[in-house]
C-alpha cells in the first residue's frame, strides 16, 4: 500500500549524482585534465522537473536512493562504485557508471555488476547523458509500476480467499447448469461435504434432499442466471443433527456466462432472539397492562410518556390522554410526594412504597403507595423516572378493620375488670332502688296519715284530728319515718354515684373503641394516655399502684385512638406483668407513668415492677403473634400493633427489662410529622 | 326481733356503698350488723368479737374473699360463712366446700334470695 501512494505521489524525476569534488578529482586521474563538462552540468538539458542530489561516496549515495528514480556514479569512484552496484543489484533504481574516456574494460565490469548503462564522458557526452538517463527513467517507472499491480492483484487474490474460506455464511458458485464451480469451508463443513469432490455435480445432488424440498433454492438461482433479482427469503430445513434451521437465501449473478452465487446464511440464532425479544416485549408488556398497579413513565420534565390502564384509572383519565401531561397535576405543589419525584428526576434518587395520596380533576383524594426510580438510558443518564401507583384504598380498609378488630381483643382483655366495675356500682344501685321502692311505700303510710290528718283538721273535728295526729306519730314511728327521709336521700346519691361511675367507664370505653378521622389531629398525649391508663387501672386496682408524672406537653398532631391503644397495650401488658409476678398475693405492683417533652418530640414511658421479660425474647416482642402469655390472655398482636402505629406517627417504641425487676417501655413521637414517616389516615 | 338479740352478722366488701345497700337491704331481718372494707380488717373484728353469720365480697385487694372465709372459718369455727360475688363461676365449688361456705350469692343480688339465703345458713 505504502508503496503505490509514494508512486502516484512523486511525479517529478529525482537523481543522485555520486561523484569526487573536483579538487579530489584533480589529484586522482587522468580524465580531469581534460575541459569535458561534469555529469551535474552534461543534465542541465533536462530542465527545473529533475531534482538532483548529490553524493560523494557510496554511503551518502545510497542513503538516497530509494526516493531516487536514478543514479548516475562516476566509475572514478572506484570501490564506492562498486559497493553501490552491489547494494542496488537486486532491486532499486537503475545505475548509469560514466567513465572519463571510452574504456570496455571498464564497461564490461560495470555490466557485470549489474549497471544499467556505461557512458563515456567524449564529445557528445551533453547530449547522450540526458537521453540514456531519461530513457533508464522511463524504464524503471514502467517496471516499477508493472511490479506494483502485480502486487495489488495478489492481494486482492489473497483477501478474496481469506474472505471467501473464512466467511460464516455457506457460498457456492455455479456454473449455469447450476453444476458446483466452488464452495467455501463453511458450505462443506454445515452439509459435511468435500470441497474438492463436489466440484462439478450439480446442485441438487449435492444439498441434502429436505434443504431442496421447497423448490426455493433451485427457482432462485434460475431466476438469477436468467438475470431476474428474486427477493431474499428464509428457507427452512433440518441439519443432520435433527435441529431444524433457518437459512437466509441470497442470490448473485456473476458473470455474463450464467454462473451465479449462492448465501445460506444460518439465522436460527437471529430468529429465535428476535422471537425471544418479541415475547419479552410481550410479556412485559402484558405485565404492564394487567398489573395491579399504576405505572407511569414519565420525562425530565415529570411529563408523562406512558401509562398503563390502571394508571388511567387511578388518575381519572384515559391512558393515552394521559400522554404529554404533568404528573404535578395530580401531585399538588408542596406535597412532600411531589418533592420525592422531584428528587428522583433531579438527583436519581430511589424510594418505595411512601404512603401519600393523589388528588384527582374531581377533587377526590386517593391514598397511594408511591414507589419512584429514575428512568436510565443506555450509558445511565438519567431521562424520567417510573413511578408506580399502588391504590391503598382496600389495604387502608382493611387495615383499619384489623386496627379495630384488635381494639376490640384488646377490650375483651379488659372485659372481666370492666365488667366488675360496672358490676359493684350495678349492684348496690339495683339493691338500693328494691329498698328506696319499700321506703316509699312506708312513706305513702305516713303521707295518708298527713291527710287524714288535713281533712279532720279542716272539718273542724278535734277529736278526730287527735286521733289521725296520734295514729300519724304511730304510723312515723312505725315505719321510722324521719330514717327513712334521711336514708333514702344517703340512697339517692349513692345511687347517683354508682351511675356515673357507670357512665364514665361506658364514656371511656366508647372513646376507646370509636375509630379515628380520616385525617391528624391536634390532641393532648397526657389526656390520651390518662383516660386510658384510668380505664385499664380501674381493673387491676386491686393488686396496682399507679402513680402518674404527666410533664407540660405541646398538642400533638396524631391519631389518638391510635395512640389510646398503643398506651392501652402497655398498659395491659405492665397490669398483666405484675398480676403474673404476685400471683394474687397481698402485695401490689407498681405502674409508673411518666410524660415529657424531648427537644421536639413527646417521650411517654410505661414502667411497671412486674415479672420482666426474658433477654432472649426482648428482640422478638414486637413481631405479629409473638406471645409468652397464656392462652386466652392475648393473640401477640398488641406489640406488633403498638409497634406500628408508633412507626406511622414517625416515631419510635423501645424497651428495657430485667426478669425479675421490671420493664419499661419509651414510645418517642416526634411533634412535627415529617416526610418520611407520614402518618396514614385509617 | 328486738335490735339488742339478733344473730351477729360481719359484712366485708370494699366498695362502701355495698355495705350500705346490705346493710339497707337486711334493715328488718333483725341482724346485729357489722362492717369490715377488707379481709384482713375483718380477721381482726373476728379475733375480738363473736359473730353468727360472716358475708364477704369476693375480689378486694388485699386476700380475697375466700382466703378471708377460710381464716374467718378458723378463728370462728361456728359462724355461718357465705360469699357474695360478681363471679360465681370464678369460684369452684370445691373451693367454697373446703373453706366451709355455706351459700353463694350473686352481685346485684335478688333482696328476697339474699334474705333466704342468710337464714338457710344460719340455721344448717
Amino acid at each position: 500500500m505504502q508503496h503505490w501512494q509514494q508512486a502516484g505521489a512523486s511525479p517529478r524525476v529525482r537523481i543522485v549524482i555520486a561523484e569526487r569534488p573536483p579538487r579530489a578529482q584533480s589529484r586522482v586521474g587522468d580524465a580531469v585534465a581534460t575541459d569535458r563538462p561534469g555529469i551535474l552540468a552534461a543534465l542541465q538539458r533536462l530542465g527545473s522537473e529533475v531534482d538532483i542530489d548529490l553524493a560523494q561516496d557510496a554511503a551518502a549515495a545510497l542513503a538516497q536512493a530509494p526516493q531516487a528514480d536514478l543514479l548516475i556514479v562516476d566509475a572514478r569512484l572506484g570501490v564506492d562504485l562498486s559497493r553501490i552496484l552491489e547494494a542496488l543489484r537486486e532491486g532499486g533504481p537503475p545505475v548509469v557508471v560514466v567513465t572519463p574516456v571510452r574504456d570496455d574494460e571498464i564497461a564490461l565490469e560495470a555490466f557485470r555488476r549489474g549497471a544499467a548503462e556505461c557512458v563515456a564522458a567524449e564529445s557528445d557526452f551533453e547530449e547522450l547523458l540526458p537521453v540514456v538517463a531519461l530513457e533508464q527513467i522511463r524504464r524503471y517507472r514502467a517496471a516499477r509500476e508493472r511490479g506494483l499491480a502485480e502486487r495489488r492483484i495478489c492481494w486482492l487474490e489473497h483477501l478474496n480467499d481469506a474472505i471467501v474460506n473464512e466467511f460464516p455464511a455457506a457460498l457456492a458458485v455455479l456454473d449455469a447448469d447450476l453444476r458446483v464451480v466452488f464452495v467455501n469451508p463453511a458450505f462443506a463443513r454445515l452439509w459435511f461435504l468435500s470441497a474438492d469432490a463436489v466440484r462439478g455435480q450439480p446442485l441438487r445432488e449435492v444439498l441434502p434432499p429436505p434443504l431442496l424440498e421447497s423448490g426455493e433454492i433451485l427457482a432462485a438461482l434460475g431466476e438469477t442466471r436468467d438475470d431476474k433479482s428474486p427477493a431474499p427469503r428464509i428457507v427452512r430445513a433440518p441439519l443432520f443433527d435433527g435441529t431444524r434451521r433457518a437459512f437466509d437465501l441470497r442470490t448473485q449473478r456473476l458473470d455474463d456466462e450464467g454462473r451465479v452465487l449462492l448465501v445460506l446464511s444460518d439465522v436460527t440464532e437471529r430468529e429465535r432472539l428476535h422471537r425471544r425479544l418479541r415475547d419479552l416485549q410481550r410479556y412485559n408488556a402484558n405485565i404492564i397492562q394487567n398489573m395491579n398497579s399504576a405505572l407511569l413513565v414519565v420525562d425530565s420534565a415529570a411529563r408523562i410518556t406512558s401509562a398503563n390502564p390502571l394508571a388511567g384509572q387511578m388518575l381519572g383519565a384515559d391512558p393515552v390522554g394521559l400522554r404529554g401531561r404533568s404528573l404535578w397535576e395530580w401531585l399538588p405543589e408542596g406535597t412532600p410526594q411531589r418533592e420525592l419525584i422531584a428528587r428522583t428526576l433531579e438527583e436519581g434518587h430511589r424510594f418505595r412504597s411512601r404512603e401519600s395520596h393523589i388528588v384527582r380533576a374531581d377533587g377526590s383524594s386517593v391514598p397511594i403507595g408511591l414507589s419512584c426510580s429514575p428512568l436510565l438510558g443506555a450509558v445511565g443518564r438519567r431521562h424520567g423516572a417510573v413511578v408506580i401507583l399502588q391504590d391503598l384504598t382496600e389495604i387502608k380498609d382493611l387495615q383499619s378493620q384489623v386496627l379495630q378488630t384488635e381494639k376490640m381483643a384488646s377490650i375483651g382483655q379488659l372485659a372481666a375488670g370492666v365488667a366488675h366495675e360496672i358490676n359493684n356500682p350495678m349492684g348496690f344501685i339495683h339493691a338500693n332502688l328494691f329498698q328506696m321502692a319499700e321506703y316509699l311505700g312506708d312513706l305513702r303510710r305516713v303521707w295518708e296519715q298527713v291527710e287524714e290528718l288535713r281533712r279532720t283538721a279542716e272539718a273542724d273535728d278535734l277529736s278526730a284530728a287527735r286521733a289521725a295526729a296520734h295514729e300519724l306519730a304511730r304510723v312515723s314511728d312505725a315505719v321510722d319515718a324521719r330514717f327513712l327521709l334521711e336514708d333514702f336521700g344517703k340512697a339517692v346519691r349513692e345511687c347517683q354515684e354508682g351511675s356515673e361511675r357507670i357512665r364514665h367507664i361506658v364514656q371511656d370505653l366508647r372513646d376507646f373503641a370509636h375509630r379515628d378521622a380520616a385525617h391528624p389531629v391536634s390532641a393532648d398525649i397526657n389526656q390520651c394516655l390518662d383516660s386510658t391508663a384510668n380505664m385499664v387501672w380501674s381493673t387491676v386496682k386491686h393488686s396496682v399502684v399507679l402513680k402518674k408524672e404527666y410533664g407540660e406537653l405541646p398538642e400533638l398532631c396524631c391519631y389518638p385512638m391510635q395512640l389510646k391503644q398503643v398506651f392501652m397495650n402497655l398498659l395491659v401488658n405492665a397490669a398483666q406483668a405484675i398480676e403474673e409476678k404476685h400471683q394474687g398475693g397481698r402485695e401490689s405492683g407498681l405502674i409508673h407513668l411518666k410524660t415529657q417533652r424531648r427537644g421536639d418530640a413527646v417521650v411517654v414511658s410505661v414502667h411497671d415492677t412486674g415479672v420482666g421479660i426474658d433477654a432472649e425474647h426482648l428482640d422478638r416482642i414486637f413481631d405479629p403473634f409473638f406471645t409468652t402469655k397464656q392462652v386466652g390472655a392475648g393473640m401477640g398482636l398488641g406489640l406488633s400493633t403498638s409497634y406500628t402505629i408508633v412507626q406511622r406517627h414517625g416515631g419510635t417504641i423501645r424497651v428495657q427489662s430485667e426478669r425479675g425487676v421490671g420493664t419499661t417501655f419509651e414510645v418517642v413521637l416526634p411533634l412535627a410529622l415529617n416526610a418520611a414517616g407520614e402518618a396514614s389516615a385509617l | 326481733m328486738s335490735a339488742g338479740a339478733g344473730p351477729r352478722l360481719l359484712i366485708v366488701d370494699d366498695e362502701e356503698h355495698i355495705l350500705s345497700a346490705l346493710r339497707r337491704s337486711l334493715r328488718r331481718e333483725g341482724y346485729r350488723i357489722v362492717t369490715a372494707a377488707s379481709g384482713e380488717e375483718g380477721l381482726s373484728m373476728l379475733a375480738r368479737e363473736h359473730v353468727d353469720l360472716v358475708l364477704s365480697d369476693h375480689k378486694m385487694p388485699g386476700i380475697n374473699g375466700l382466703e378471708f372465709l377460710k381464716r374467718a372459718g378458723v378463728l370462728q369455727p361456728r359462724a355461718a360463712l357465705l360469699l357474695i360475688t360478681g363471679w360465681t363461676e370464678e369460684v369452684p365449688t370445691h373451693q367454697l366446700q373446703a373453706a366451709g361456705v355455706r351459700g353463694l350469692i350473686s352481685k346485684p343480688w335478688d333482696d328476697a334470695e339474699l334474705k333466704r339465703a342468710l337464714k338457710a345458713a344460719l340455721h344448717e
